[in-house]
């Protein structure tokens, strides 16, 4: 009884000895051991979908540990790589040449699984006042501020909501880069930012006037409105699944798994099941092209 | 000392003794070790910015400019604002239970409200992002908010936050008040009322502000409710400090700066990571600050009342 | 007669605040008992999360936070009991008690961010871990010390001096009187502590979001080093903002409505007990 109490004391050294016996032994097998550790992949939450599901149907047959997070977007998934803390990447954009320079240790390895594409989307009031369509002059003026209330692009005595995905996230690259011709060339603006899909969708949903980039694939035409883009040439281009197939559509993008240099093992299981039948059924269930609609 | 001269199997060094202060050493060795890391990895940020830093009214990291000073005022300004909405209904519901409640109904109240502080944020986050910002939307239209995400949504949600921290500690306040004091009021023919504006609250004044403060800091650290429903907007600077107008506006805090998509953009280079630690010293030092003021008055009321009683 | 009236409508004013504080709380949580309650079966609790949360249950987000907690838990005992006895017993009439008090207010206030900002170079990036429950344990038991430390201190602070007196009456030394009247009397005091700071770090996100837990994937970690575990307010604060699957929302809801069971459970437990020990300690 008088003792017991320092039982309690003993708890945190516990911890400090299960630490370093866990240290001591982690180094030893860096690759094939007999314990080999967890696949491990972070980055674009456009890709997560497919790839978490995926990562479901390998774990159920192969019995391995999978991890799939979605921090920091697109950009988190490359550097995360780029760092060598995780196996595969997730990125929704095509590497730049800044990506490879940031990390020049790391062989990066784009594997595209489907295709997507970065939709402007609007309420919709919007929509239904009229406004239907966007030219990248038009888009530009937004951003740069010029540009405040629907009328003044045809639209609806609307001000203009505009909600720019946060930095880091694969579609505001695809955006930029339509834009503005790339990242570092946008100008400076500052407009609320939503990060997530939900996020933005629910947003732009719930807002008058409200204008975002979205996966296309979350454009669902009942809460959020995709616009069509208008060409310099007149041409109106709808982001459907045709004119992201031939590329007609400006801002389509591949959805790329990145590797550093040839996945092996564990990572190349799941890249083929990825490009698989099956995968490629799953990349086109949460509403995304698969391969085979690109060739088309 | 003549304990252990007496009794010669005394040892000065007991275990108790040792791990005791070892683990009071390990504790205190995390804090300064934190605070220390804080300043040695922000290094870099100071250098580049030096005080611009803190007054600086443009962040623009691809363009490495770093300035804080408008999400200070966002974190401020929203801090406030919760304080604003918090501070009358929580001392009221204090006051309430003190002066007018017999004891075990006081307790129950207090349970109640603590309870509401177990909430987490990410619940709270959520019901804001459902329910809170289409109110604040629909509610304030003749105002013509661009959205649902603004100052005053982060403000009232996180004066939902705070409201049971300033109640508890309002409780403690005016619990101090010595009941001496409250006799000799009632005893001269003052109604209960009476008594809790005229003795009571005055007595506590010091306490009751400190619970103020203490929320107030507890309001400015909070993260993830915050980031939901702010709009996370970078730069809003506002022309007039004391204008109301960007209440309505989207804005940004420090916290939700910490907790959003930069902190992991900015891992891993010097610069901009110093930036994001930066903003993190910025933080601590508000809080701290403002934690420092909350205890002192604290002490002062307790000391007042130790001379009454 | 104006007395009377001004002082009924003060106490209902007053009467109103504290209604309304309560209604508050029945509020939150009447809106997500509605809108989680069909959630809840015995599949959700048994099994994982499948099809990106909008099937299957949160086994491991449960098995995660459980992990947290009960790393936190034997992270934070010691640590608040060293603290706790050298704050009241070894340092008693000194003038670094009071500093030691204002250190843990201070540590009380510290934003939850900052302990996921600094422990995320401190675990992640000096030691190399990656994401590992142990790192987001370690910090929610740090976040807790000051609750912890406050509740045992003030039991500490509330024992009879008899109990001491008699103690020293029996020579017995400052260890042992520690070990064999001090601790025994106010165990209790650690507990409620201990619950009621795990109940606040059962619903943190902020400091476990860099260094402890990922969105699928995880299971019962088998290490230390990269090994993270789900977590339900990560997971809840995922699905916020990436759903796409309206089946998500009725899971999400589900989610917190667990989070908030446990949570408010082990408040429950605690606070009356709590509450006694904060008077006892401050207004007796």
């Amino acid at each position: 009884m008088t003792k017991s109490p320092l039982i309690l004391f003993a708890f945190l050294p516990a911890v400090f000895a299960l630490l370093l016996s866990a240290c001591g032994e982690s180094p030893e097998n860096p690759e094939g051991g007999k314990k080999v550790s967890a696949l491990k992949i972070n980055g674009s939450t456009t890709v997560n979908l497919p790839v978490a599901e995926a990562a479901e149907v390998m774990r159920e047959r192969t019995g391995k540990e999978i991890q799939v997070d979605t921090q920091g977007g697109s950009s988190g998934g490359i550097s995360m790589l780029g760092e060598g803390l995780v196996h595969l990447g997730m990125a929704s954009k095509s590497l730049s040449d800044e990506d490879r320079k940031k990390f020049p240790e790391c062989d990066f390895n784009e594997i595209q699984i489907g295709a997507d594409a970065v939709a402007l989307i609007v309420s919709k009031d919007v929509w239904s006042g009229g406004k239907t369509t966007i030219t990248k002059k038009e888009m530009a003026g937004i951003y740069e501020g010029n540009i405040t209330n629907w009328n003044q692009i045809g639209g609806p005595d609307q001000r203009i909501a505009f909600f720019n995905k946060e930095p880091g996230r694969g579609t505001w690259e695809v955006f930029a880069k339509w834009a503005y011709g790339s990242a570092g060339d946008t100008p400076q603006a500052s407009f609320p930012e939503v990060g997530g899909n939900e996020e933005t969708r629910n947003k732009v949903a719930s807002t008058r006037g409200a204008l975002s980039q979205l996966s296309a694939s979350w454009a669902d035409g009942k809460t959020v409105f995709a616009l069509s883009v208008k060409t310099e040439d007149g041409k109106l281009i709808k982001p459907s699944g045709e004119n992201i197939a031939t590329g007609a559509y400006p801002m389509s993008r591949p959805l790329f798994v990145l590797s550093d240099g040839d996945p092996s093992g564990d990572a190349r299981e799941m890249i083929n099941f990825l490009l698989s039948i099956e995968g490629q059924k799953i990349v086109r269930k949460h509403g995304y092209l698969a391969l085979a609609d690109l060739s088309k | 000392m003549t304990r252990s001269a007496l009794n010669p199997s005394c040892r000065r060094w007991s275990i108790t003794l040792i791990l005791s202060w070892l683990f009071t050493g390990v504790a205190l060795a995390a804090v300064v070790g934190g605070l220390g890391l804080l300043l040695i990895e922000s290094a870099p940020a100071w250098k580049h910015s030096g005080f611009e830093f803190v007054i600086g009214k443009k962040w623009f990291f691809r363009q490495s400019e770093f300035g804080a000073a408008p999400m200070i005022y966002g974190s401020i300004i929203v801090a406030i604002l919760a304080m604003i909405l918090a501070a009358p209904v929580g001392i009221g519901a204090a006051i309430f239970g003190v002066e007018y409640l017999p004891r075990k109904w006081r307790l129950g109240l207090k349970v109640t409200v603590e309870l509401l502080a177990g909430i987490p944020s990410v619940v709270y986050g959520l019901l804001g992002i459902l329910l809170l910002r289409n109110w604040i939307y629909e509610v304030f239209q003749d105002f013509d908010p661009l959205s649902g995400d603004t100052l005053l949504t982060a403000g009232v949600l996180l004066g939902l936050m705070i409201l049971p921290t300033i109640m508890t500690l309002a409780d403690d306040a005016l619990r101090g008040v010595p009941g001496t004091l409250r006799l000799a009021a009632r005893g001269l023919g003052l109604t209960a009322t009476e008594t809790a504006l005229h003795v009571s609250v005055p007595q506590a004044f010091p306490g009751l502000l400190a619970a103020v403060l203490l929320a107030l800091g507890r309001a400015m650290g909070e993260t993830i409710a915050v980031f939901l429903v702010i709009g996370r907007q970078d730069n809003q600077w506002p022309s007039s400090i004391l204008s109301l107008k960007p209440l309505l506006e989207s804005g940004q805090t420090l916290t939700s700066k910490l907790g959003g998509s930069e902190t992991n953009i900015a891992y891993g280079q010097p610069l901009h990571w110093g930036a994001i630690m930066g903003l993190g010293l910025v933080l601590l030092s508000l809080v701290v600050i403002i934690t420092l003021t909350g205890a002192w008055l604290q002490r002062i009321s307790f000391r007042q009342h130790q001379q009454h009683s | 007669m104006k007395r009377k009236l001004i002082h009924h409508l003060f106490r209902a004013l007053t009467g109103l605040c504290a209604l309304a504080s309560c209604a508050i709380l029945a509020g939150i949580v009447a809106s997500i008992v509605m809108r989680g309650w069909s959630a809840l079966n015995w599949d959700f609790f048994t099994q994982q999360i499948a099809l990106v949360g909008a099937s299957g249950g949160i086994f491991y987000n449960v098995i995660g936070t459980l992990i947290l907690l009960a790393t936190a838990f034997v992270v934070c005992t010691p640590l608040a009991l060293g603290f706790s006895i050298v704050h009241s017993v070894y340092l008693r009439d000194s003038h670094w008690r009071g500093k030691l008090t204002l250190l843990l207010y201070l540590l009380n206030g510290v934003p939850s961010i900052l302990f996921g900002i600094v422990g995320m170079v401190i675990f992640v990036q000096v030691l190399g871990w990656g994401k590992s429950w142990l790192a987001g344990g370690i910090l929610l038991g740090l976040m807790i010390l000051p609750t912890v430390s406050v509740t045992l201190i003030e039991r500490i602070g509330s024992l009879p001096i008899k109990y001491t007196e008699a103690a020293i009456g029996l020579g017995l030394r400052k260890s042992q009187i520690i070990r064999s009247v001090i601790l025994p009397q106010s165990i209790g005091g650690l507990i409620t502590g201990l619950m009621l700071g795990l109940a606040r770090a059962a619903g943190e996100t902020a400091p476990i979001m860099f260094t402890a837990t990922i969105f699928a994937g995880a299971s019962i970690p088998g290490g230390i080093k990269e090994s993270p575990v789900l977590s339900l307010p990560y997971h809840i604060f995922i699905l916020a903002q990436d759903s796409y699957d309206p089946a998500v929302k009725a899971k999400l809801w589900g989610s917190a409505l667990v989070l908030i069971i446990l949570v408010l459970g082990l408040s429950l437990v605690a606070l009356p007990a709590r509450l006694k020990i904060h008077e006892e300690a401050n207004h007796a």
